[in-house]
């Protein structure tokens, strides 16, 4: 129940929309109600007024009612219209809100607070939850108050008639309205819940299928890759089957009841005429009221069943806009310091609290324009440094500093501002060249994008493309070869000025004549900024450029490349490696 | 690849989506008759129940008849009730059988046709369309099948029974409702082209902001990095609120028609009423028929209404099953035979191949080349060279231009059983994929019945045996998609094992060493080299320590093979390869000058 609260506080700028909408929907219903009331009540009168006298003939008022009758048809035609309109109107805007909403929320979590969730999961959650989302208030809170609000009108106005009949239609309405619905969400509970996570995992399945094809295909696993989904999907239609049951079951209890009150209207009713406490014409008025009131409840039990689905959406969701950040932003960055230097002391890093340390006791100064190559194996917290003064990830203890600033009392956003990074993980999105381009850089013009195509050496390639700059690239890059993608990426990090470059493996994947090209474009991309390369391979590196081996998580060698070359512990030893496998 | 058919029979078939929709019905047939057979027997006692209410009221009001008199008729009254609601029970479930077979069954050939078109066409799709498309597109055709297809069955029983029970009552208002009820197809039919554009136009939106999306979940760090997150929040609001206005724009049509037939249908009910109350009034006729007719007369509208509700269904399954079909027919890009490939390591010769992609870039041109059983063959050659799209063309990937690919000199690749030839071979792509899971899930993907001992065994060639057994929880240690929580090197390691662990004759690496630090290359490089001892090995790759052991090395440059040799005679030669190597040489030798 909190969680459906929950959704309704969501509401709040659409509030008159909300109030609005259940109005028009109460009094679509009331229309109805009136419409026929009135047409069994009015034919049975002119029928009596058709038996008597002359003198009552004339005396019959054949205008009134008959005026009345198409007032309500027109009133509830038109209520009904309004009515549905500004119901979806209303739950369409909140969802379009609700999206940008959680995507919002998804950022600060990213990337390591959204390493563990499957990409077609989370797109599940922004479009498929969040339009079940809509459903509740589209199908379960406003039809459910304006049947209440309805059926209590509708039974006091009975009621005014023969307190009897009153009664008898407020009972025959809760049963079909409270009973019945509680019924359907009872046993629609669990099948609908179940259809929800079916259908999240089958999403994430797919998207896993489309982008792992290859490895799926030629390692045989595609079959019961296939099987999985298909498995899911039978769960799913049994799941449906057995929700269109209970729609079924729900739909005849409806009208199971509805029909018998209206016998009982009739029933009572003839009592009370035979008793001079109502005349003829009540009859009809009563029993055609009765079964126009049920209309009100009709649309309930169908609803209710899919409620436990709408909450495990709902779940679905509040699970990613309550998860906590990774890592805590202070609310204003401080000015930004003169220099900027880096500074790391002792700094102790984990992304999981029982994980193995990823950073354990580093020092590292790295001063405002200084070049540094870093190496280390894989594994040895090259990237959770990076990640570190990405502010992707917090550290546990020692202190980092920025021009004497620590890190942990800026923003994030600021932070990452003064870097521009060029990764493995490096995404290209599925649009054209130009917009991975202007990702960098929204108002570069076109000799800047082409400058930055020179840099990365793609120039001359994306001039081969009949469609030049607006060639697609294909959903993460995959129409581009390997080699295309990652100079793309460099062209992207060329648009960009800041003042730290890091640049993570920048050659890998390039042939050997691309990669000596490149490198001399690099030390020009550089400039005078702040450069952290780092790197698997020793070649390239200067004498004089500094060089730090980082060892499970921790600074083992740090100096000028040609002295340690010479009297450093590992490095000679990879330096030599390197060169025997060169000279081969 | 998707079009392999002109604009002319795209349009031919979307005419016929509803034609194909009712053969891929076909198994709904039985629950679809039944949905009819129980709904037009609903109408039925609706006529009758409207006869027995009418003379129940009349009896009590006109006749003044005590409760025992009628108590029959309440008994019938309720006995027709309690039928009306099974039935009412029967039919959902009738329709729900009617769409639920249609469902699974377009959803599996959905699935399994993605599986047989192959990475080449996912290259052009967009996984988030595709993944819509097989759950919201199977979805949207539900009420199709299980209420419009029904319904238009009973639009055309239903009131023609309703009339024939109200002619020889009243014939005037029969006369009524014969000229009002064609008013409701008609205006349907001016409503429906309209209707149809903006189904589409919203159904295309769908898809877009679901790929959209994905995207923007996939993307997000990098996003992050070049400060663009705010603008993206802004695109996704953007994005939702076109969604929202396209899905609006097609529901206020909806709701107008809807509107528009429902004052038709009461203004139908009040000019009926009007009329008996005038003849009612001058006694010109009794209680009875009067209140039996208009009971009937919503009646008679309700399929007619129906109709017009479900035939936005109808608008939007059919936009959706444009998307379903579009997929279905498109053609897998190599054909596949059923003939077995040779078993072990058999070679591999491509004959006059020609190659483009699939927007009709040609990338491989008349490549002649023998990749000998049992041997390395080192794949070099610049980025863009085509090296990654011959291997795609190898694994039976991408369609053929021209040429042919034999195995073991004879056979025709297009003749073999794709899946038998992939079983023969392991395959580590340029990305390689790792999906959210534990250690043992991903690795198991080549072999699912493999030992943990056999497990341990594979990630100890690819020299990741350690970091795995560090790990607390070992090789059920979970990792997010994409390798997220092992390192680059890890996962590429990963990726690796996972060949190893499959053991196949046929190798096929897209530069498997990528992302390693030098000293666990060199240990991988002779990792692979004892892996292809006695098998056919294809390696792409850039580094010269993993070429320079290939028996053959063959150089790609601009989509032809430029040289071909060892180490030692391309050397010599001093072409293509010389010169690509030489430059990494020298890089490498400039480092070690001093």
């Amino acid at each position: 129940m909190r969680d459906l609260m929950r959704i309704l506080r969501l509401y709040g700028p659409y509030r008159s929309w909300l109030l609005g909408g259940i109005v028009l929907a109460l009094l679509t219903i009331l229309a109805n109600f009136g419409l026929l009331a009135l047409a069994g009540w009015f034919l049975a009168s002119a029928g009596i007024a058709g038996l008597s006298s002359y003198a009552a003939q004339n005396a019959f008022n054949f205008f009134a009612p008959s005026a009345g009758v198409r007032f309500f048809a027109t009133l509830r035609v038109l209520c009904r219209y309004l009515g549905r309109l500004v119901d979806h109107e209303a739950t369409f805007r909140q969802l379009a809100g609700l999206r940008s909403f959680i995507y919002a929320r998804l950022e600060p979590l990213a990337p390591a607070g959204l390493a563990g969730d499957r990409s077609g999961d989370l797109l599940g959650r922004l479009v498929a939850d969040v339009d079940r989302l809509g459903e509740f208030h589209l199908r379960v809170f406003t039809p459910f108050l304006a049947a209440l609000f309805a059926s209590l009108a509708m039974a006091l106005l009975f009621a005014a008639l023969a307190p009897p009949a009153g009664l008898a239609l407020l009972f025959g309405l809760a049963l079909a309205g409270l009973a019945v619905p509680l019924a359907t969400l009872a046993l629609g509970d669990r099948p609908s819940r179940h259809a929800v996570a079916l259908r999240a995992a089958m999403r994430a399945d797919v998207v896993d299928a489309v982008q792992g094809m290859a490895e799926l295909l030629t390692y045989g696993a595609a079959p019961a890759f296939a099987e999985r989904i298909d498995g899911a999907n039978a769960t799913l239609i049994a799941e449906e089957r057995r929700l269109a049951g209970i729609a079924g079951f729900g739909a005849a209890a409806t009208l199971l009841i509805a029909g018998l009150t209206m016998a009982a209207m009739l029933l009572l009713g003839d009592a009370l005429v035979l008793s001079h406490r109502l005349s003829g014409p009540d009859l009809p008025l009563l029993a055609l009221g009765a079964l126009a009131a049920f209309e009100a409840v009709g649309p309930l039990p169908q609803a209710f069943q899919h409620l436990g689905g709408m909450r495990a959406a709902a779940r679905r969701i509040f699970e990613i806009l309550d998860r906590p950040p990774p890592i805590a932003e202070p609310t204003r960055s401080p000015r930004r310091p003169a220099r900027l230097d880096l500074a790391l002391r002792g700094v102790r890093l984990r992304y999981s609290e029982l994980g193995p340390w990823a950073l354990d006791g580093l020092d590292l100064a790295i001063g405002e324009g200084e070049r540094i190559a870093i190496v280390g194996r894989s594994g040895a917290g090259k990237t959770s440094l990076v990640n570190l003064v990405l502010r992707f990830a917090p550290y546990q203890a020692g202190s980092a500093t920025i021009g004497g600033v620590e890190l942990s009392a800026i923003r994030g956003d600021d932070m990452r501002s003064l870097f521009t990074v060029v990764s493995q993980k490096s995404y290209l999105f599925a649009g054209s060249i130009r917009d991975n381009l202007l990702i960098a850089k929204p108002d570069a013009g076109e000799q800047a994008l082409w400058r930055a195509l020179e840099t990365a050496e793609l120039a001359d390639f994306v001039r081969t493309l009949p469609e030049g700059l607006e060639s697609l690239v294909g959903e993460a890059g995959t129409r581009l070869s390997g080699g295309e993608a990652r100079r793309l990426v460099l062209a992207r990090a060329a648009l960009r000025s800041s003042p730290f470059l890091i640049l993570d493996e920048p050659t890998e994947g390039l042939d050997p004549l691309t990669e000596a090209a490149l490198r001399a474009d690099l030390d020009h991309l550089a400039g005078g900024r702040t450069q952290i390369l780092i790197t698997h391979r020793l070649a390239g590196i200067a004498e004089d450029d500094r060089v730090v081996l980082i060892e499970a998580g921790r600074v083992a060698e740090d100096g000028r490349y040609g002295d340690l070359r010479r009297q450093g512990r590992t490095l000679p030893r990879l330096a030599a490696l390197e060169a025997a496998l060169a000279r081969l | 690849m998707l079009a392999d058919g002109s604009p002319r029979e795209g349009r031919v078939l979307r005419r016929n989506i509803d034609a194909r929709l009712i053969v891929a019905g076909r198994s709904a047939r039985r629950g679809l008759a039944a949905a009819i057979a129980l709904g037009f027997a609903a109408g039925l006692l609706v006529i009758a129940q409207a006869a027995l209410l009418a003379g129940v009221v009349t009896a009590l009001v006109f006749r003044h008849a005590t409760v025992a008199e009628v108590t029959p008729a309440f008994a019938a009254l309720a006995a027709l009730f309690a039928v009306r609601a099974l039935f009412t029970w029967a039919s959902e479930i009738a329709a729900f059988r009617a769409a639920g077979s249609v469902k699974a069954d377009l959803r599996r050939a959905l699935l399994d046709h993605l599986f047989r078109l192959g990475p080449a066409f996912a290259a052009g799709e967009k996984s988030a369309d595709l993944a819509a498309t097989a759950i919201e597109g199977v979805e949207a055709l539900e009420p199709y099948l299980a209420r419009y297809l029904p319904q238009l069955a009973l639009v055309a029983l239903v009131p023609l029974a309703i009339l024939a029970a109200i002619f020889p009552v009243d014939w005037m208002s029969g006369l009524v409702l014969l000229f009002a009820a064609p008013i409701i197809p008609l205006f349907m039919i001016f409503v429906g082209s309209r209707a149809e554009a903006i189904n589409r136009r919203q159904w295309r939106r769908l898809l877009r902001m679901s790929a959209h999306f994905l995207d923007a979940v996939q993307g997000i760090a990098t996003l992050k990095l070049f400060g663009r997150a705010r603008e993206e929040i802004a695109l996704v609001a953007r994005i939702s609120d076109q969604y929202r206005r396209t899905t609006m724009a097609g529901l206020r049509v909806a709701f107008l028609t809807s509107a528009v037939l429902e004052f038709f249908a009461s203004l139908g009910i009040a000019l009926v009423a009007v009329l008996f109350g005038v003849r009612l009034l001058h006694g010109a006729l009794g209680f009875f028929p009067a209140f039996f007719v208009l009971l009937l007369v919503p009646e008679f509208f309700l399929p007619l209404r129906g109709l017009a509700t479900h035939y936005h269904a109808r608008m939007s399954a059919l936009a959706a099953a444009a998307r379903i079909f579009d997929i279905l027919d498109a053609r897998p890009g190599q054909p596949a035979g059923r003939t077995k490939p040779p078993p072990g390591p058999v070679s591999i010769t491509c004959r006059g191949l020609s190659l483009a992609t699939a927007e009709g870039r040609s990338v491989l041109h008349h490549i002649d080349c023998v990749f000998p059983a049992g041997k390395m063959t080192a794949v070099v050659g610049r980025s863009g060279a085509g090296k990654s799209t011959l291997a795609a063309a190898i694994l039976g990937f991408l369609p053929l231009r021209s040429g042919a690919i034999l195995v073991d000199g004879a056979t025709p690749l297009a003749a073999l059983d794709r899946e038998a030839w992939w079983r023969q071979l392991a395959y580590v792509p340029q990305a390689p994929r790792l999906f959210a899971g534990t250690i043992a899930d991903n690795l198991r993907l080549a072999r699912r019945e493999a030992t943990d001992e056999a497990l341990y065994a594979a990630l100890f060639r690819a020299r990741l045996l350690d970091v795995i057994q560090r790990l607390p929880e070992g090789l059920s240690t979970r990792i997010g998609e994409g390798g997220a929580g092992l390192s680059g090197g890890e996962a590429q390691r990963l990726a690796l094992a996972r060949a190893f662990l499959k053991d196949a004759p046929i190798l096929i690496l897209d530069e498997a060493t990528a992302h390693l630090d030098l000293e666990t290359e060199s240990e991988i490089v002779e990792a692979i080299s004892d892996l292809a001892q006695n098998r056919t090995a294809i390696v792409i790759a850039h580094r010269l320590k993993t070429v320079r052991r290939a028996d053959q090395i063959l150089v790609l440059a601009e989509g032809q093979i430029a040289e071909s040799g060892t180490h030692e005679t391309l050397r010599a030669r001093g072409g293509a390869y010389a010169a690509l190597f030489g430059a990494g040489i020298s890089v490498a030798e400039r480092s070690c000058a001093t």
